[in-house]
């Protein structure tokens, strides 16, 4: 089924180092997170039990858990920083920006999952899926932040807010944090990992690089505006050689 | 057989002949006198009366005489101025006065020497010296004096000891204290211990020995006394050893308690189900923390209503092992107690209170941080902070209800504790702390609907993503 022609064969730059970088923060940041986050939501499963005390007790775990809170809020504003300023001075596209077409690919996809249409949405950069999964995680991030930070400092929070924000942000906290959590460690390892489309594992974003194949099939828009190509043309080539989507 | 029945007549013969020599024996020993005096003094209602207007009765129960030591003795042996033609009239004051002359002529033939050979004897004796004279009759009775080793006096042990000690004995201690030897009969048959006999508790000491033992002071000998406890009750005795009481007593505080300032001596009773007895026996050394329980919300309950549910001092702190309150091992285990009763609800459910309060409790901030807090310092023995638990709050042993207290008041009083911890908190920030109220939209708003939002939307978002990929493999395997 895999062709072996060299076109195939042919790798596309997809992410800068930049990017790839900023993954490999975001993994350790999020992990070290979760891992602090949840043993102090879970504190009774004795599994909890056991990293808290192998960490030296909760104080540790509360000060790395924060420590990495700060780490984290680096990242999210240096990520925000970059894409405001790439946009703003060096014309970067909105490729993440969520629009009608979205909306409308996902109720297509659906369909198409179920036997209504015969083929796939076609996507652009990102599909509707990284999107939502991106703007769910960066909203995510500031609410986390925020409610993060009124949990550091609860007294300080109380100067200028209702003492209820307290607990609301404790809620919020976890809640998002829950959420969060269920978005990475289902739908974001299922798409990067487990997915029959790119299992074992979708390595562009530690490699930066993409097989022009795989472009075809998931980003024939964007692939098409490289090359140059028709849209059309990009559409047969991907469907004569692979017809699963 | 004729050997068994030879042998039988035998025995039979021996057993007559020695219980007519007995009889004749004991006849014989009876002197004349005595006959003549008992004319008289064998009848009941012959009375000698004294100045003061007592009396003594003078009846002689001839079958006690016959068997007592002094048999063989004719009355005026004794009675010196009486004689089968003579009989003088004394007067005495008192029968007091009457029986201490009794006791000298005793102390005629018993001299003194002889006498205070007896450890028993010489303890009395010490006490003739302080003007209070020992009578011996008093122990060995007058006509029907038996020899009182070998017990056989007396039914029982606990008869045989009483004899002498129900009487007023005291106990001489170095620094010049004493204290009264005299067991009340009562209260033995109605303690717990009342099949013992008195050498159970008081071994050394029997009808044969009785040890002379000196203690410095009172307290001394009831110390060296309660150790007999353990004797039986080694459990309880092992967990005294682990209290406050042991560990102060030790370091040279004598007056913590031992056994028997609780349960007594003599009168040790069963304490079961006693409310009121743990609680009357710690106001004795700690009365004014009996007062400040007195008023608080259980301790009123307690004594105006009897209640049987509120906590007493050994719900908290334990009976026999009563550990150092200011610990921070106590204070960790306070919500453990509370919790005893006020996460129970057929306890607390009876007065409307409500079992959330552990759950809220243990849930946030305070209850999670404490139970971690103990769990790494077992693991890692490391030193924690004190965390506020129920009692920081709530008071002591002075705990009043909230209901009865006005909400500012309770508003005020909370602030003041946050500070204690907190030391900028302001009157918005202990509205961070819920009051033990499960989130509700109506007093707090903004934790329900967040609450109740992320409750809605985690469910639905987890039921998507999982349809999503549900509908991808399965189209994948569809295309294939």
């Amino acid at each position: 089924m895999l062709s072996s022609g060299p076109d195939k064969e042919r790798k596309i730059r997809r992410f800068r180092t930049i990017r790839v970088v900023e993954h490999w923060f975001a993994i350790i940041i999020v992990g070290i997170l979760v891992v602090t986050g949840l043993s102090q939501k879970y504190y009774v499963l004795n599994l909890s039990q056991w990293l808290i005390l192998e960490l030296g007790g909760i104080d540790n775990v509360r000060l790395l858990h924060r420590y990495m809170g700060v780490a984290f809020l680096i990242l999210t504003f240096v990520h925000v920083f970059i894409a405001m300023t790439g946009v703003l001075f060096r014309r970067w596209q909105l490729s993440m920006m969520i629009n009608r077409n979205d909306f409308t690919n996902a109720v297509h996809n659906l369909k198409y999952y179920v036997g209504l249409e015969k083929t796939p949405a076609q996507f652009d950069r990102y599909d509707f899926k990284q999107k939502f999964e991106y703007w769910g995680i960066l909203i995510g991030a500031f609410l986390m932040i925020v409610s993060g930070l009124i949990l550091w400092f609860p007294i300080q929070a109380t100067h200028f807010l209702p003492g209820e924000i307290v607990p609301a942000a404790k809620s919020m906290h976890t809640h998002q944090a829950t959420l969060i959590f269920i978005i990475i460690a289902i739908w974001h390892i299922y798409n990067a990992l487990f997915s029959p489309d790119v299992f074992p594992i979708d390595t562009s974003i530690f490699t930066g690089m993409i097989s022009r194949e795989r472009m075809a099939r998931e980003h024939p828009l964007e692939l098409a505006r490289m090359e140059g190509a028709s849209r059309q043309q990009i559409l047969q080539d991907s469907h004569e050689k692979k017809p699963e989507h | 057989m004729k050997q068994a029945i030879l042998s039988f007549a035998v025995f039979l013969l021996g057993m007559v002949l020695f219980a007519s020599g007995r009889a004749s024996a004991e006849n014989a020993a009876v002197p004349d006198t005595v006959g003549k005096c008992m004319v008289c003094h064998a009848q009941r209602g012959i009375v000698k009366k004294f100045e003061n207007g007592e009396s003594i009765e003078a009846y002689v129960d001839g079958e006690k005489f016959r068997a007592s030591v002094h048999r063989a003795l004719s009355c005026p042996a004794c009675h010196h101025d009486f004689s089968g033609d003579n009989h003088p009239v004394r007067r005495f004051r008192s029968r007091k006065q009457f029986r201490i002359q009794s006791t000298l002529v005793c102390r005629q033939c018993h001299k003194d020497e002889e006498v205070m050979k007896k450890t028993i004897h010489a303890n009395l004796f010490q006490q003739e010296q302080q003007g209070d004279v020992p009578l011996c009759t008093d122990c060995h009775t007058a006509h029907a004096v038996a020899v009182i080793s070998g017990g056989r006096l007396t039914a029982n042990e606990t008869q045989y000891c009483l004899s002498c000690h129900q009487h007023h004995m005291k106990l001489q201690f170095k620094d010049g204290s004493d204290m009264a030897l005299d067991v009340d009969r009562s209260d033995l048959s109605a303690s717990a211990h009342s099949k013992l006999g008195c050498s159970d508790c008081h071994y050394g000491f029997s009808s044969e020995e009785h040890p002379q033992r000196n203690f410095r002071t009172r307290r001394d000998y009831s110390i060296a006394s309660a150790e007999i406890c353990q004797r039986c009750h080694f459990d309880k005795y092992t967990q005294t050893m682990e209290s406050i009481h042991h560990s102060k007593q030790s370091q040279g505080d004598l007056r913590t308690p031992i056994c028997t300032d609780c349960h007594g001596s003599h009168a040790a009773a069963y304490v079961r189900d006693e409310k009121n007895f743990s609680v009357s026996r710690c106001r004795k050394c700690h009365p004014d923390i009996y007062d400040t329980y007195a008023r608080s919300v259980h301790g009123k309950a307690l004594f105006n209503e009897q209640n049987k549910d509120v906590p007493v001092c050994i719900d908290c702190h334990k009976v026999h092992n009563i550990k150092n309150p200011l610990t921070l091992e106590f204070h960790e285990r306070i919500p453990d107690m509370c919790s005893n009763c006020h996460a129970n609800k057929a306890i607390v459910g009876k007065y409307g209170l409500s079992t959330d309060v552990v759950k809220t409790y243990l849930s946030d901030f305070h209850g999670m941080t404490l139970g971690l807090y103990k769990k790494q310092r077992e693991a890692l023995s490391k030193p924690a902070r004190p965390i506020a638990v129920c009692t920081d709050c709530h008071g002591i042993h002075n705990i009043s209800s909230t209901r009865d207290t006005p909400a500012a008041v309770v508003k005020e009083n909370l602030l003041k504790r946050c500070q204690k911890c907190h030391h900028d908190a302001t009157e918005k920030f202990q509205d961070a702390w819920l009051s033990h109220y499960k989130p509700s939209l109506s007093r707090t708003p903004l934790v329900f609907l967040v609450d109740m939002a992320y409750r809605i939307f985690l469910p639905v978002l987890l039921l998507g993503l999982f349809l999503q990929i549900f509908l991808h493999i399965w189209r994948y395997a569809v295309n294939r």
